[in-house]
C-alpha cells in the first residue's frame, strides 16, 4: 500500500471509530450534557468522511450547519434548562431497555444482511472535487430548484411557528368581541408529565410549615 | 426572473428544457396569501382579525380556479422533472385546498375566543396546505421530502397552537416526536433507492431501478418508505400518534389534519406505490391488505369505547382511511376513482361533523359525548347537521358517503378482494352503531334527562364575526353531504376523469389487466 | 470525549495531501529532492515534509501574537499616556515572551467541583479551529500553506466550532458566571457569523470563488484602484464590525465584561490552558486582520502593482529578482496591512464603551443582518448591470 492509501485507510479507521463509539455515547450516557458534546464529535467526524470523499464543500457545510448551528442551539436549550427534576420512576425499565436493545440489534442484523448480500456497484463515480461547489449550485436551480425554494417557505414558517410558540405574551381577551378569553377551550390545570409526583408533593409538604 | 438568468449563466447545456413554472400557479396563489397574511399581521391583532379571512379565502379560491383551469391540461413535468400536474394531483390539490378553505371558515371563532393569534395561525396553516398541495404533485424523492416536511412541521405547530392548554403541547410533542422517526425512517429509504439508481431522485429514474434490481435491497426501501405513508394516513399500526394528537390539538387543526393532510398522504402513496414500486406489486399489496383491515377492524372497535367526541372522531379516521386503502390495494380502474370520489365525500362529511363539533364547544367548551344529550331541544341545527353528517360517515344511504362506500366495495368485490370487502362491511356496521349511538343521545333524550352543558346552553346568536363563515361552511358540507348522494352523478364523472387523466395510473390499470383477465 | 480531536487531523492530513500544497515555489519538491539526496525514499521523504507547513503556522501565529501582545501594551499605554512595558528588552519587547513563561510554569488548577475532562478539551477546542483557519490565508499567489478550492467558506466553517469549546469551557467550571459568560459568547458568536457570513458571500459573487487566491487575484487588476473595499464599501464595514464580535474584543468583549462576569468563561481557569484561550482570542485578531485585507484590501497586492513598476522600469516580470521582490513585497504588505487594522482595533478598545448584551444582540440580528442581505441583493444587480466592474 502507498502511503496515501494508507492514511487514508487510518483516518477511514479513526472516524469510524469516533462515529461508532460517539454515537453510542450519545444514545448511552445518562448525562444529557455529555451526549450533547458527543453529537458535536459525531458531527466532526462525518464532515472527516465527507473530506475523505473529496467533497469538501460538503464537509465544510456540515460542520457549519450541524455543529456550528445545530450542535450549539442543542446545547444551548440544555444549559438553558439544565434542571434537576425527580422524574417518575418508569415501570420495567430493564425489560424496555431489553426489548428496544434487541429490536434495535435485530434491524442491524437485517442491514448488515442486506449490506452483505447486495452487489454494489464499485468503485462508485468520480469526485469532483472543488468543482462540486459549481455543480451543487447548478443543481439547485435547475432540477432542484423547486424544493430549494419550497426549503425557504418551510424555514420560514418553522422560523415564525417557533416564535409564536415561544412567545410568552398571550391574548387575555378576544380581540373582536373583548370578552375575556374562552376558558372552556384551554384548560386551566398544567400536570408535568414525566415528574415524579410523590417526591414533588413530599417536597412541597416540606417547604410549607 | 433572476433566478432562471442565473440558471442560464452556469448551466448553457439545460437551458433548452422548459421550467413549466405554469404548473404551480395554484400554489403560488396560496404562496402570495400567507406572505400577505403574514403582512397584514404586522399591523396588530384587530386589523388581522379584519383582513387575514378575506385573504385567504381570495387565495384559496383563486387557487381552486387554477387548479380547474390545469384540468385536463397537455401534460409536460415542470421544473425540470420535479413536479407534475396531471389530473391525479390536480384533484387531490383541489381536496387539499378545500379542506383549507372549509377549516379555515370554522376556525376564525375558535381562534379568537381561545385567545390565539389569527395571522399566524392562518399562515401556518396555508404553508401546511401548501406541502400538501406540492406532495400531491411531486415526481421527486428530495420534492418529496421537502413538501412533506413543510407540511408535518406546520402539522406539528398547529396542533400545539393552543399554547396554555397542556394536552395541546403534550400532542405537539408527541406529534413531532413519531413525526420526525418516520421522517428519518422515509429519508433511510429515499437514500437507498438514490443508491440503487445511482444518482438519480426523480421517480420514473427510481422505477427504473427498482426493475433491474431484485435484491433485498429493494424489499428494504419499500418498507421504508411505506412506513411513512402509512404513518402520514394513521394506518394501524402506525395509528399510535393519531388519537392524543387529534384529542390535544385545537378542533379546525384536527379538522384539516384529518382531511387535508391524509388527502395528501393516499395521494403519495398513490405516486410511489403504483408509480414506483409497481414491479413489487404482489407484496405491497399484500402489506396494504393487512394495513388496511388492521386500521378497519382497530379504528372503528376502539372507537366504540370512546368518551370524547374528537377521540372517537379520530379512531373513526382511522377506521375510514382503511376503506380508502381497499380502492388502493385493488388497483383497477375502479378502485382508483373510488379512492378519490371517497376523498372528496369524506372532505365534506368530515369537515360537516368538525363545524358542528367546533360549534358546540364554543357554546358549551365541551367535546364529551355525554354532553351532547338532549341537545335537539336546544340547537336543531347542529342536531340536523351532526347527525346527516355522522350517517354518511357509516354509510347509510341516501347520503354521499353511502354512495362512496358501496363504489368502493364494489371496486373490491370486482377485483376479488373479498376478504377486505367483507371486513370493511362487518367494520361498517360497527361504525354505524357509534355514530347512531351519538345521533340517538341527541336526539331521543327526553328533556330533564338533557347534560348540563345543554341545560345552560347559552341563547344561539350568529352576530359575532366569524361566526356566518362557520354556518356557511356548516350549511354548505351538510347540504353537500345530504344531496350530493343523490346527485352524485357529476363526483363519479370527475373521479374516473382524474383516473383517466393520470398516465401513471392508467400504466398500472393496463399492466394489472392481464392479470386479472387470466 | 478525547476523539473529538482525533476528527480534526484529518483536515489536517487532508489539507496538506500532495496536489494540494501550493505547486507554485514548490519547496516540497526541493525538499524532497534534497531528502532523497541523502538516500531516503520519495515516500519517507513525504511523509517527513508533511509537518512542516503545520509547524510554520504554529510558529507563524505565535510570533503574530507576541507582536500583537507588545503593540496591545504599548498602544494602549500611549493611548493613557503612559509609557508601558520597558524594561524586559528593548522598549519591552520580550514582555510578552516574559508573559508566556509565566503562564508556562504556573500551577494548572481544576476546580474541585469542575468537570476535569471537558474543563480540559474546552480551551483545546477554542484554539484549534483557530490555527487550522492560518491554512487558507495567503500572503502571496503562491504563498499559502493550501489553496483549497472551499478557501474562506472553510474558515468560516471552521470558526464555528469555536462556541462548541466556550460552552464546554462555561459549563465544566462549575460556576454561575463561567456559565453565563460561555451562553453569551456561543449567542454572540452565532449572531454574527451570520452577517459575516453574507458579507463575505457578496464578495465570493463578485470574485466567482470561494478560494482565497482568486480572491485576491480579482482585486489586483488596477492596484489600489481596484480593491474590494471600494466596491463593497457596506460590506468591509459589516464584516470588520462581525470579526470584532466574533473576536470578543471591545465593545463587543460582553463574555468577559469584568464588571459583570468576573471573567466570563476564563474565570476558573489558570496557567496554561487560560494560556491558551489568550492565546486563541489574539491568533483569531489576528487571523480576522488578515482575513479583511485578503477580502477588502487586496491581500498581497501593493498599492501599484508591481508589474507596473517592473515594466516602468524596464524590467521583465518572469526576472528571478522581480519574483523574490514580488514575493517579499507580497507578504510585506499582508502583514502591514494586517497590522493596520489590528492598531484600530486596539484604537477601537481605549475609544469605544461596551455595548449591554440585549443592544449587541439588537445590532447584531435587527441591524446587521438586514443590512448584509441588501448588500448582498445590491451586489448581485450590480454584477448584473455592470458586469465589467463588479466580476460579471
Amino acid at each position: 500500500m502507498s502511503i496515501a492509501s494508507t492514511a487514508q485507510f487510518i483516518c477511514f479507521a479513526a472516524l469510524s471509530i469516533t462515529l461508532v463509539v460517539g454515537a453510542l455515547g450519545v444514545v448511552l450516557l445518562p448525562n444529557i450534557v455529555y451526549s450533547a458534546f458527543l453529537l458535536g464529535g459525531v458531527f466532526l467526524s462525518v464532515a472527516g468522511l465527507y473530506l475523505l470523499l473529496n467533497a469538501s464543500f460538503v464537509a465544510a457545510a456540515q460542520v457549519l450547519v450541524y455543529v456550528g448551528a445545530v450542535n450549539v442551539l442543542i446545547l444551548f436549550a440544555i444549559m438553558l434548562v439544565n434542571k434537576k427534576e425527580n422524574l417518575a420512576a418508569i415501570p420495567g425499565l430493564a425489560l424496555r431497555r431489553v426489548l428496544s436493545g434487541a429490536v434495535c440489534a435485530g434491524l442491524f442484523a437485517l442491514l448488515l444482511r442486506v449490506d452483505l448480500t447486495t452487489s454494489w456497484a464499485l468503485p462508485g463515480p468520480e469526485p469532483l472535487g472543488d468543482e462540486a461547489t459549481l455543480r451543487i449550485g447548478e443543481h439547485l436551480f435547475s432540477d432542484y430548484l423547486l424544493p430549494f425554494e419550497l426549503a425557504s417557505v418551510l424555514l420560514l414558517m418553522s422560523m415564525i411557528g417557533a416564535i409564536v410558540l415561544a412567545r410568552r405574551d398571550v391574548l387575555v381577551s378576544d380581540v373582536i368581541t373583548g370578552e375575556p378569553v374562552d376558558q372552556g377551550l384551554i384548560e386551566k390545570e398544567r400536570i408535568p408529565l414525566l415528574l415524579d409526583r410523590s417526591a414533588l408533593e413530599s417536597s412541597l409538604l416540606e417547604k410549607t410549615p | 426572473m433572476t433566478l432562471i438568468g442565473a440558471y442560464a449563466v452556469v448551466a448553457p447545456t439545460i437551458t433548452s428544457l422548459q421550467l413549466n413554472a405554469g404548473a404551480i400557479a395554484p400554489e403560488m396563489a396560496v404562496l402570495i396569501a400567507l406572505l400577505a397574511c403574514l403582512v397584514v399581521d404586522l399591523a396588530g391583532e384587530g386589523v388581522a382579525s379584519r383582513w387575514v379571512p378575506p385573504i385567504c379565502y381570495a387565495g384559496l379560491l383563486s387557487a381552486l380556479v387554477l387548479l380547474a383551469l390545469q384540468w385536463d391540461a397537455p401534460l409536460e413535468p415542470s421544473f425540470l422533472g420535479s413536479f407534475l400536474a396531471d389530473n391525479l394531483a390536480v384533484a387531490f390539490r383541489a381536496v387539499v385546498a378545500g379542506s383549507t378553505l372549509l377549516s379555515l371558515l370554522i376556525s376564525w371563532r375558535y381562534v379568537e375566543s381561545s385567545g390565539t393569534p389569527v395571522g399566524e395561525y392562518a399562515a401556518i396553516l396555508l404553508a401546511a396546505t401548501l406541502g400538501a398541495m406540492f406532495l400531491c404533485g411531486s415526481t421527486d424523492l428530495i420534492s418529496i421530502f421537502i413538501s412533506l416536511e413543510t407540511l408535518s412541521v406546520s402539522s406539528y405547530l398547529l396542533s400545539g397552537y393552543m399554547k396554555r392548554d397542556a394536552r395541546s403541547a403534550e400532542a405537539a410533542l408527541k406529534y413531532l416526536l413519531v413525526g420526525s422517526a418516520a421522517a428519518a425512517v422515509f429519508l433511510y429509504g429515499a437514500s437507498l433507492l438514490y443508491g440503487l439508481t445511482g444518482g438519480g431522485t426523480g421517480l420514473d429514474a427510481v422505477a427504473l431501478a427498482l426493475k433491474t434490481s431484485e435484491t433485498p435491497v429493494t424489499a428494504l426501501a419499500l418498507v421504508f418508505v411505506l412506513a411513512t405513508v402509512a404513518f402520514k394516513i394513521a394506518a394501524v399500526p402506525f395509528h399510535q400518534w393519531t388519537p392524543d394528537v387529534y384529542e390535544g390539538s385545537p378542533t379546525p387543526v384536527v379538522a384539516f389534519l384529518s382531511v387535508g393532510s391524509k388527502a395528501a398522504g393516499f395521494a403519495l402513496a398513490l405516486r410511489l406505490l403504483v408509480g414506483c414500486f409497481d414491479s413489487f406489486e404482489t407484496q405491497w399489496k399484500l402489506l396494504f391488505t393487512v394495513l388496511a383491515i388492521l386500521s378497519m377492524t382497530l379504528g372503528n372497535v376502539v372507537a366504540l369505547a370512546q368518551t370524547s367526541m374528537k377521540r372517537m372522531l379520530a379512531y373513526s379516521s382511522i377506521g375510514q382511511a382503511g376503506f380508502v386503502m381497499i380502492g388502493l390495494v385493488c388497483g383497477t380502474e375502479d378502485g382508483f376513482s373510488a379512492m378519490v370520489l371517497y376523498m372528496a365525500a369524506y372532505l365534506f362529511m368530515n369537515l360537516g361533523a368538525f363545524a358542528c363539533i367546533i360549534l358546540f364547544s364554543l357554546r358549551t367548551g365541551s367535546d364529551r359525548i355525554s354532553d351532547y344529550a338532549g341537545l335537539y331541544q336546544k340547537d336543531p341545527l347542529i342536531t340536523l347537521g351532526l347527525s346527516l353528517c355522522l350517517l354518511s360517515l357509516g354509510g347509510i344511504p341516501p347520503m354521499l358517503g353511502f354512495f362512496g362506500k358501496i363504489y368502493l366495495f364494489f371496486a373490491g368485490w370486482a377485483d376479488h378482494q373479498y376478504l377486505l370487502v367483507v371486513v370493511g362491511l362487518i367494520t361498517s356496521v360497527v361504525s354505524i352503531y357509534y355514530y347512531i349511538s351519538v345521533i340517538k343521545m341527541m336526539v331521543v333524550k327526553e328533556p330533564q334527562e338533557a347534560s348540563d352543558a345543554v341545560k345552560s346552553y347559552p341563547d344561539i346568536t350568529w352576530s359575532v364575526a366569524g361566526m356566518p363563515s362557520l354556518r356557511t361552511a356548516l350549511v354548505a358540507c351538510v347540504l353537500i353531504t345530504a344531496v350530493g348522494g343523490v346527485l352524485s352523478n357529476p363526483l363519479f364523472n370527475w373521479a374516473s376523469a382524474t383516473v383517466a387523466g393520470t398516465p401513471m395510473l392508467q400504466r398500472a390499470i393496463a399492466s394489472a389487466l392481464p392479470v386479472a383477465l387470466g | 470525549m478525547v476523539p473529538a480531536l482525533a476528527d480534526l487531523t484529518p483536515l489536517i492530513s487532508a489539507a496538506v495531501t500532495p496536489g494540494v500544497v501550493s505547486p507554485g515555489l514548490d519547496l516540497e519538491s526541493s525538499f524532497s529532492a534534497a531528502l532523497e539526496g541523502f538516500g531516503f525514499t520519495p515516500a519517507a521523504a513525504h511523509l517527513l515534509w508533511l509537518p512542516l507547513p503545520m509547524l510554520l503556522v504554529l510558529v507563524a501565529a505565535v510570533v503574530g501574537v507576541l507582536v500583537t501582545v507588545w503593540l496591545e501594551r504599548k498602544i494602549s499605554a500611549a493611548v493613557q499616556q503612559r509609557i508601558g512595558p520597558e524594561y524586559a528588552g528593548a522598549l519591552g519587547v520580550l514582555q510578552p515572551i516574559a508573559d508566556g513563561l509565566k503562564l508556562l510554569v504556573k500551577e494548572d488548577v481544576i476546580p474541585a467541583k469542575a468537570d476535569g475532562l471537558l474543563f480540559t478539551l474546552g480551551p483545546i477546542l477554542v484554539v484549534v479551529p483557530v490555527i487550522l483557519s492560518w491554512l487558507v490565508v495567503p500572503f502571496g499567489q503562491h504563498l499559502l500553506i493550501s489553496n483549497v478550492g472551499v478557501g474562506i467558506f472553510l474558515w468560516i466553517s471552521l470558526s464555528s466550532i469555536q462556541p462548541i469549546g466556550l460552552l464546554m469551557s462555561g459549563y465544566s467550571s462549575n460556576n454561575k458566571y463561567s456559565l453565563l459568560g460561555g451562553l453569551r459568547a456561543a449567542a454572540q458568536s452565532i449572531s454574527y457569523e451570520i452577517p459575516l457570513a453574507l458579507a463575505v458571500l457578496a464578495i465570493v459573487m463578485m470574485s466567482n470563488s470561494l478560494s482565497t487566491v482568486d480572491i485576491v487575484d480579482q482585486q489586483n487588476g488596477a492596484g489600489i484602484l481596484s480593491w474590494n473595499i471600494w466596491r463593497q464599501p457596506v460590506g468591509f464595514l459589516i464584516f470588520w464590525i462581525c470579526a470584532l464580535a466574533e473576536c470578543e474584543r471591545l465593545p463587543f468583549d460582553l463574555p468577559e465584561a469584568e464588571e459583570e462576569l468576573v471573567a466570563g468563561y476564563q474565570t476558573e481557569y489558570a496557567g496554561m490552558k487560560f494560556a491558551l484561550f489568550y492565546l486563541g482570542s489574539y491568533i483569531n485578531l489576528v487571523l480576522s486582520a488578515l482575513l479583511v485585507s485578503v477580502l477588502y484590501l487586496g491581500g498581497w497586492g501593493f498599492p501599484v502593482p508591481v508589474e507596473w513598476l517592473a515594466s516602468a522600469l524596464g524590467l521583465s516580470p518572469d526576472a528571478p529578482l522581480v519574483q523574490v521582490i514580488t514575493g517579499s513585497v507580497g507578504i510585506v504588505m499582508t502583514v502591514l496591512k494586517a497590522y493596520a487594522l489590528v492598531f484600530i482595533a486596539i484604537l477601537l478598545r481605549w475609544t469605544t464603551p461596551r455595548v449591554r448584551i440585549d443592544q449587541l444582540l439588537d445590532l447584531g440580528w435587527k441591524f446587521l443582518l438586514p443590512i448584509a442581505l441588501v448588500n448582498l441583493l445590491v451586489t448581485a444587480g450590480l454584477k448584473l448591470a455592470f458586469p465589467a466592474f463588479f466580476g460579471g
